[in-house]
């Protein structure tokens, strides 16, 4: 989506979408069909069988030959979609990523969630996260930011707590101590 | 066992303390989060799922069908009282709930909507018991050819009911298809693209792909927009006057919708692929169509929420018969119930019903009993319902966030599901921020193994391929199911036209 980064204008915003949208999906479905081709031909050294005319590699096979079909099929569409798009009112990939900033910056705060997990165990990690990312949805101040914490230290002890005692699922404890 | 023991083990195993007070969390936890806006009945079932691990069989499939039932009466009450469907089951409820609401009869709007779930999941209890055995009776006689037909048929249906472009709902059926093939093959064990990586020899686990795809990823579209984070006005203001019996005549004064829209709710539900939130509209077209005065629909009366509400909580037990007898879920829901039972190592198929009379007819009690306890809750709970649909979705998204991290870990204990989970959550957020439908993915996965198993069998007990053409049923469900593709690709050519003039 590089040629399309800077030149953001204000009109037809439908319009930009759809094209930013076309060209994403010729992209990632060529990308995807080039993964599914390796896919399928390592499949091939899949065994066959004596019993039955089909052996493990056939299934995926067909499988894979079909969403190779599909994925190009899905990419000559949107092809055909983004020639018919005008390229000066394209909506720019750093513009998208910038209107949906939260949602990234909540998944972000996942992945170190998850990262800190093991070391940290899962009580301490919960609560920060949760108090992190009520933090990023904009409890900043006040009796919200207050209501965040209560709220974290609740859902993060209580649910180890939960799981521990009363389903005996054990969660992660913490390597650290 | 005789089909009396099997009742008689049934209602044992479901009115004993435990199982009860599982059921009524599970109801609570149903209405609660389907009247959460942005927090959806699939993810609430999904996530009650590891919680089930460690309960028997039927006190699991209990819990989570009191969520389901529960959260198709959720719904309405963010639709009543705020204008915004809780859930997408809930879209038609806003027509005419919310004018009545506003006309200063919140109360009123509310227990018709109650009592109309509650007719509309009791009636569809009632056509699960009398259509699934004879079903399953007939699908245990299908052979492998008309298995594997079957599944063709049901994956070109869903692909062409949800999304918009058939042929990305197609690709995301094969992608689950492809999923399902991870790990080692059903006939020989042989290992299949695992390339060497542990977590991937038993397979990519099916509970992890669901709560990264379900939770994850539509919560990160949640919380997209910073100026849509702020909920809470109530735009209905006053106190709840409500009088439940007064209401339950004037619901039951209308047999004629109250019928129509649960059988249209049943019917839907059984299609897979079709489940709520398209029966809630149909169900009110009908009614609209049917009635003397259509120009008072979306005016605020009685009959509009009567049709969308028991219209969507009708495909509770519609979504049920074909899982029953025949292994093949109706939708998303039904795909994570079946999961469930998978887990707890029944073998979900045509001989379910047989072999496991016991946990069916527990799961057609359940159906009845959720539905009662939904009434009760909501009956006495209605007060506080206000107040529910004021939480935050700065609050709700953390915390179903780690609820979903807790999901993943539950079944393995497993740092790397966790991985796993926000890997599947990115990519099914950026799935469907290209307009690709996820629930074909879900469907695909878990029918992919039983595809390849009939295809398999098929082609081991005669190795003529043509017989998946010759043989009546097979070849009936073949064209069924290249007639739903022509079909859905002539609706989608004829409204891009329109769009275009």
């Amino acid at each position: 989506m590089n040629d399309a980064t800077d030149t953001a204008s204000r009109p037809g915003r439908e319009a930009n979408s759809e094209r930013g949208k076309a060209l994403a999906n010729v992209i990632f479905n060529a990308v995807l069909a080039a993964l599914f081709v390796g896919l399928f031909v390592q499949a091939g050294d899949l065994p066959s069988s004596m019993w039955e005319p089909l052996g493990a590699g056939s299934f995926p096979r067909l499988i894979l030959g079909a969403l190779i079909i599909f994925n190009l099929a899905i990419v000559f569409q949107s092809a055909m979609a983004l020639r018919q798009t005008d390229q000066a009112t394209s909506e720019g990939a750093g513009r998208w990523f910038a209107q949906r900033r939260l949602a990234f910056a909540t998944l972000t705060a996942f992945c170190v969630y998850a990262l800190l997990m093991p070391w940290i165990g899962f009580a301490l990690a919960s609560l920060l996260f949760l108090l992190a990312v009520q933090i990023i949805l904009g409890a900043r101040r006040g009796r919200r930011l207050l209501i965040a914490c209560l709220v974290a230290a609740v859902f993060g002890l209580g649910l180890y707590a939960l799981f521990s005692h009363v389903f005996l699922i054990s969660l992660p404890p913490g390597r650290l101590w | 066992m005789t089909m009396i023991d099997a009742l008689l083990s049934s209602v044992e195993q479901l009115f004993s303390l435990a199982t009860l007070v599982s059921m009524m969390i599970g109801v609570m936890a149903g209405v609660v989060a389907a009247a959460i806006p942005g927090f959806t009945i699939t993810m609430a079932i999904v996530l009650t799922l590891p919680v089930t691990f460690t309960m028997p069989p039927l006190q699991g499939v209990a819990t989570m069908l009191a969520v389901y039932v529960g959260g198709g009466s959720g719904g309405l009450i963010s639709a009543a009282l705020l204008g915004i469907p809780g859930t997408p089951s809930a879209v038609a409820t806003t027509f005419d709930a919310y004018p009545m609401a506003r006309k200063g009869e919140p109360g009123r709007a509310l227990a018709l909507g109650i009592w109309a779930s509650f007719f509309g999941a009791l009636i569809s209890a009632v056509v699960l018991i009398v259509a699934a055995p004879p079903l399953a009776m007939i699908a245990v006689k299908l052979g492998p050819w008309e298995y594997f037909s079957l599944i063709l048929f049901a994956v070109t249906v869903v692909a062409s009911l949800v999304g918009k472009s058939i042929l990305k709902g197609l690709m995301m059926s094969l992608l689950g298809l492809f999923v399902a093939t991870v790990g080692q093959d059903p006939m020989m064990g042989v290992p299949r693209f695992t390339f060497g990586v542990d977590v991937l020899a038993a397979g990519i686990p099916f509970l992890v792909v669901l709560i990264g795809i379900f939770a994850v990823s539509q919560l990160a579209s949640e919380v997209e927009n910073p100026t849509a984070l702020q909920r809470g006005e109530s735009l209905v203001s006053g106190k709840l006057h409500f009088r439940p019996l007064a209401v339950m005549r004037e619901v039951l004064s209308r047999p004629g919708n109250l019928l129509r829209s649960s059988m249209l709710g049943v019917v839907i539900g059984a299609v897979p692929g079709a489940g709520g939130s398209i029966a809630n509209l149909i169900a009110y077209d009908q009614a609209k169509r049917a009635s003397k005065t259509p120009e008072r629909f979306g005016t605020g009366i009685a009959d509009g929420v009567v049709a969308s509400e028991s219209g969507n909580s009708a495909t509770a037990g519609g979504g049920l018969i074909p899982m029953i007898a025949l292994g093949i879920p109706g939708s998303a829901v039904d795909a994570v119930l079946m999961a469930a039972l998978m887990v707890q190592g029944v073998s979900v198929g045509p001989r379910l019903i047989m072999d496991s009379a016991d946990l069916v007819y527990g799961m057609f009690l359940a159906m009845f009993l959720a539905a009662g306890m939904v009434l009760a809750f909501c009956l006495i709970s209605m007060r506080w319902f206000l107040r529910i649909t004021e939480i935050p979705k700065s609050i709700i998204v953390p915390v179903v966030l780690v609820c979903c991290a807790v999901g993943a870990l539950a079944l393995n204990n497993r740092i790397t599901d966790l991985y796993l989970l926000i890997g599947v959550g990115l990519v099914g957020y950026l799935l469907a921020k290209l307009d690709y439908p996820l629930a074909p993915l879900v469907l695909g996965v878990i029918l992919g193994p039983i595809a390849e198993t009939n295809l398999r069998r098929a082609l081991m007990a005669d190795e003529d391929w043509t017989l998946f053409f010759t043989r009546p049923i097979s070849a009936g469900l073949l064209i069924l199911a290249v007639l739903s593709v022509v079909f859905t690709v002539r609706r989608l050519l004829q409204q891009r036209k329109i769009a275009r003039t």
